[in-house]
């Protein structure tokens, strides 16, 4: 290694010197506000290094918000279900048709229990049905529209009555439609409300 | 090893400036001091920059030409605009060969070659150091352009590689790579055999430029070529790969000149080492790692933590802008000579003053601090479009090329002119054919960027606002940028016609410079018989 050089003439003749001032102080405080901000930042949209975590979701908790439910019953489900087929009658907004089916808001054969209301879609209702001291007499009584549905989907469709428009009423298992469904057999004949009330409440 | 390569070499250095030392050459040789027993003589800095001259010759020249290549597919691609059936019959002229190859011929003919031989020179110039390897760094270009036409013709034939901005085919890397490693090798020797031996500032900014550059090649070489990876895992590779080559190389190579151009030709002191050392660390440690987009469908830390790192490079940003405005504008130097009652300092600062406002230096300066301009709102842009809330917008619009086309021409590009106007003649030994030609480059080039670069983020804005109303179908936006698209050929057509005067330019100052060598050649080789009896007697 050569040893230190004297001064020569190029530093003379214009090599370009920096100066020695010190750095502004703010800059300093703005590179700990953006860390900071970063740090921020990367804790909320990062997911934690968590490799289900995609964009746009930030969070493994989202993430789990939108996925299906494994266990349990599916009320989205339930409404799509209820939407095609008892919305027909009932309205989506479960207010019943004048002239064609009563409502279910407030009904207390549907917040009633479980094991009267799934008799009701298994095999139909003939009327005149009582609903919230109201009688109502209908030109047509009620099919039998949730025979064919499997034990998931009657109960989530009778869980998402149960929990809709204001009903708060605990959901329908599948295990409850599937014991109910045991105990008619092969019964065609619909029910009517003074049948069903003889069913015990459980 | 400095005294014995110094001593053998100069001989021929010494022969080849004497015969080539035009008249009005700007850098008169100073004088030397008597060399001690130990040291030989710091060479003066007219015998450095001809110890440089035929490995930088071969690269700005090479730069310029491919620099005329690009320009040229980046016509035909912004043709396509207008006319989607212009060249369509020919498979290899089609818009996805024609477009990665503009990129490629731009990124790797112009702004690496330039880059290098703009760092060869300024390691040189700062270590006072002669460049004793020049047939090694030749050697070195050529390699490399012979790699990049063989990668350049292979992206036509249909073999790119897919990455953007990392297109070149496999097979032609290696001879790249091997190329860049023997002019980096170059710059090297010399900055380990400078003679000043504190530091400035540009000199860290080149020294981690040499070393990234090899760095990122073979990991990406590795990663996506040789072994490539997995799945999504290629496409993180390929966005921190070309992330890396153009914020943080041509960062650190642009601001280098940047550093070392601005004082000098101001003739003041850089504002500050400390500001330069802040830069450097910022661009370092956060440029490395953005990049992803923010909707990069990825796990999401890994946006996340480029969305981050992109907003922390705003402190490049300010401090670059501080340390400008510090340097260019601030007066309060000049003041206070002015207000020196010591006549010499008076008439010095005076000379220099005038000397700068005539002479050709003049023009560097312009280039290079609107090259400071342009990496501050490059860089500004790049931030925004990764913010929070606005990435949303701005992503995967013509934003992001208006983005990275002013990174490249309105920042890298513009300082690399400026430091070749500045250093080319000195190289030579002969100065600017003509001022005014430089002057018309200066201003083709200004609003060819800006008729480039502003319809292309118009564009990109009027697409980001419009694809998040779902009742436009998407063929209708596309058309909607139409008019941005086509202004911006316009401006494609402005810049190429720069590149032709700066090519121009460097080809008249090297023909010049050959023919004078010629002449001089012929006249000593018959001097004999021309002039016997002078001789004699
Ligand atoms: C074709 C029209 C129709 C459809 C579709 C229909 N219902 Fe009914 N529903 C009726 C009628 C009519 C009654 C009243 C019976 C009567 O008075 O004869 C009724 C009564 C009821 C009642 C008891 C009265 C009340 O308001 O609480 C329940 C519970 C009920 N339906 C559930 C369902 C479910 C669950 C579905 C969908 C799987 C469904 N209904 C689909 C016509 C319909």
């Amino acid at each position: 290694m050569p040893e230190p050089i004297q001064p020569t003439p190029i530093a003379e003749t214009g090599e370009p010197q920096a100066s020695q001032l010190a750095m502004p102080v703010w800059l300093l405080v703005l590179m700990f506000l953006l860390l900071y901000w970063g740090m921020v930042y990367f804790d909320q949209h990062s997911g934690w290094f968590n490799t289900e975590v995609y964009v746009p979701y930030y969070s493994l908790a989202e993430v789990q918000e939108f996925q299906p439910p494994t266990g349990g019953v599916d009320l989205q489900r339930g409404k799509a279900l209820f939407d095609n087929v008892c919305a027909l009658c009932h309205n989506p907004d479960g207010m019943g048709k004048p002239g064609q089916a009563p409502p279910f808001v407030g009904s207390e054969w549907v917040v009633g229990p479980p094991s009267r209301l799934i008799r009701i879609p298994l095999v139909g209702l003939t009327g005149p049905v009582s609903v919230k001291g109201q009688v109502f007499t209908f030109a047509a009584s009620m099919p039998p529209m949730g025979a064919s549905f499997s034990n998931d989907d009657l109960a989530a469709v009778l869980s998402y009555m149960r929990q809709s428009w204001g009903n708060k009423a605990p959901p329908v298992t599948s295990d409850e439609v599937k014991a109910v469904r045991a105990q008619i057999g092969n019964r065609a004949q619909p029910w009517t409300p003074q049948e069903l009330m003889q069913i015990p409440a459980k | 090893m400095v005294s014995s390569q110094t001593t053998t070499q100069s001989p021929s250095v010494q022969s080849q400036s004497a015969a080539t030392m035009a008249p009005n050459s700007p850098v008169p040789s100073a004088a030397v001091p008597a060399a001690t027993d130990t040291q030989p003589p710091v060479p003066s800095p007219s015998e450095i920059d001809f110890s440089c001259r035929l490995p930088l010759l071969v690269l700005f020249l090479s730069g310029a030409v491919w620099l005329l290549i690009a320009s040229a597919f980046a016509l035909i691609g912004s043709i396509k605009f207008h006319a989607p059936d212009f060249l369509a019959g020919t498979p290899w002229l089609t818009y996805g060969r024609v477009r990665p190859a503009f990129i490629d011929s731009l990124l790797y003919g112009f702004c690496i070659q330039a880059g290098l031989g703009v760092s060869l020179w300024l390691l040189a110039r700062l270590g006072q150091t002669r460049l004793n390897r020049r047939w090694a760094v030749t050697a070195g270009a050529a390699v490399w352009n012979l790699g990049l036409t063989i990668g350049v013709v292979g992206i036509l034939w249909g073999d790119s590689s897919g990455f953007a901005g990392f297109e070149i085919p496999r097979y032609a890397i290696p001879l790249m790579f091997m190329g860049y490693v023997m002019l980096a090798f170059g710059s090297v020797v010399v900055f380990n055999q400078r003679r000043r031996r504190e530091l400035f500032v540009s000199e860290w900014f080149l020294l981690a430029a040499l070393f990234w550059f090899p760095w990122i090649l073979s990991t990406a070489a590795l990663l996506l070529d040789a072994s490539p990876v997995r799945g999504v895992v290629q496409a993180i590779i390929s966005w921190w790969y070309s992330s890396n080559l153009q914020t943080v190389w041509l960062g650190l190579v642009g601001l280098a000149a940047v550093f070392y151009m601005l004082p000098k030709l101001l003739a003041r002191p850089l504002h500050t080492r400390y500001l330069a050392l802040f830069t450097f660390w910022t661009l370092i440690l956060f440029g490395t790692w953005t990049g992803v987009p923010a909707s990069a469908p990825v796990p999401a830390w890994i946006p996340a933590l480029s969305t981050a790192a992109t907003v922390l490079t705003l402190l490049t940003i300010i401090a670059v802008a501080v340390s400008f405005y510090q340097t260019a504008c601030d007066r309060s130097a000049d003041a206070l000579v002015r207000s020196s009652d010591q006549p010499a300092v008076k008439a010095q600062a005076r000379t220099r003053t005038s000397a700068l406002l005539s002479s050709p230096e003049r023009l560097a300066l312009w280039f290079v601090t609107w090259g400071v301009l342009g990496f501050i709102v490059a860089g500004v842009m790049r931030v925004l479009s990764t913010l929070p809330g606005l990435s949303e917008t701005l992503g995967l619009t013509w934003f992001t090329p208006a983005q990275s086309m002013l990174n490249l021409y309105g920042f890298f590009s513009l300082v690399m002119f400026g430091a070749i106007y500045h250093i080319l003649p000195g190289v030579i030994g002969i100065q600017f054919p003509s001022t005014r030609r430089v002057r018309a480059h200066f201003w083709l080039a200004l609003s060819g960027i800006a008729l480039v670069v502003l319809p292309l983020a118009g564009a990109g804005i009027l697409e980001g606002v419009e694809l998040q109303n779902p009742a436009r179908a998407f063929v209708e936006i596309s058309s909607a940028t139409l008019p941005f698209l086509r202004v911006s050929t316009l401006g494609d057509l402005v810049i190429a016609a720069g590149h032709v005067l700066f090519s121009w330019t460097l080809a008249e100052l090297v023909l010049k410079c050959y023919r004078a060598r010629a002449v001089s050649a012929y006249k000593t080789a018959t001097a004999d018989l021309f002039h016997p009896v002078e001789v004699k007697s």
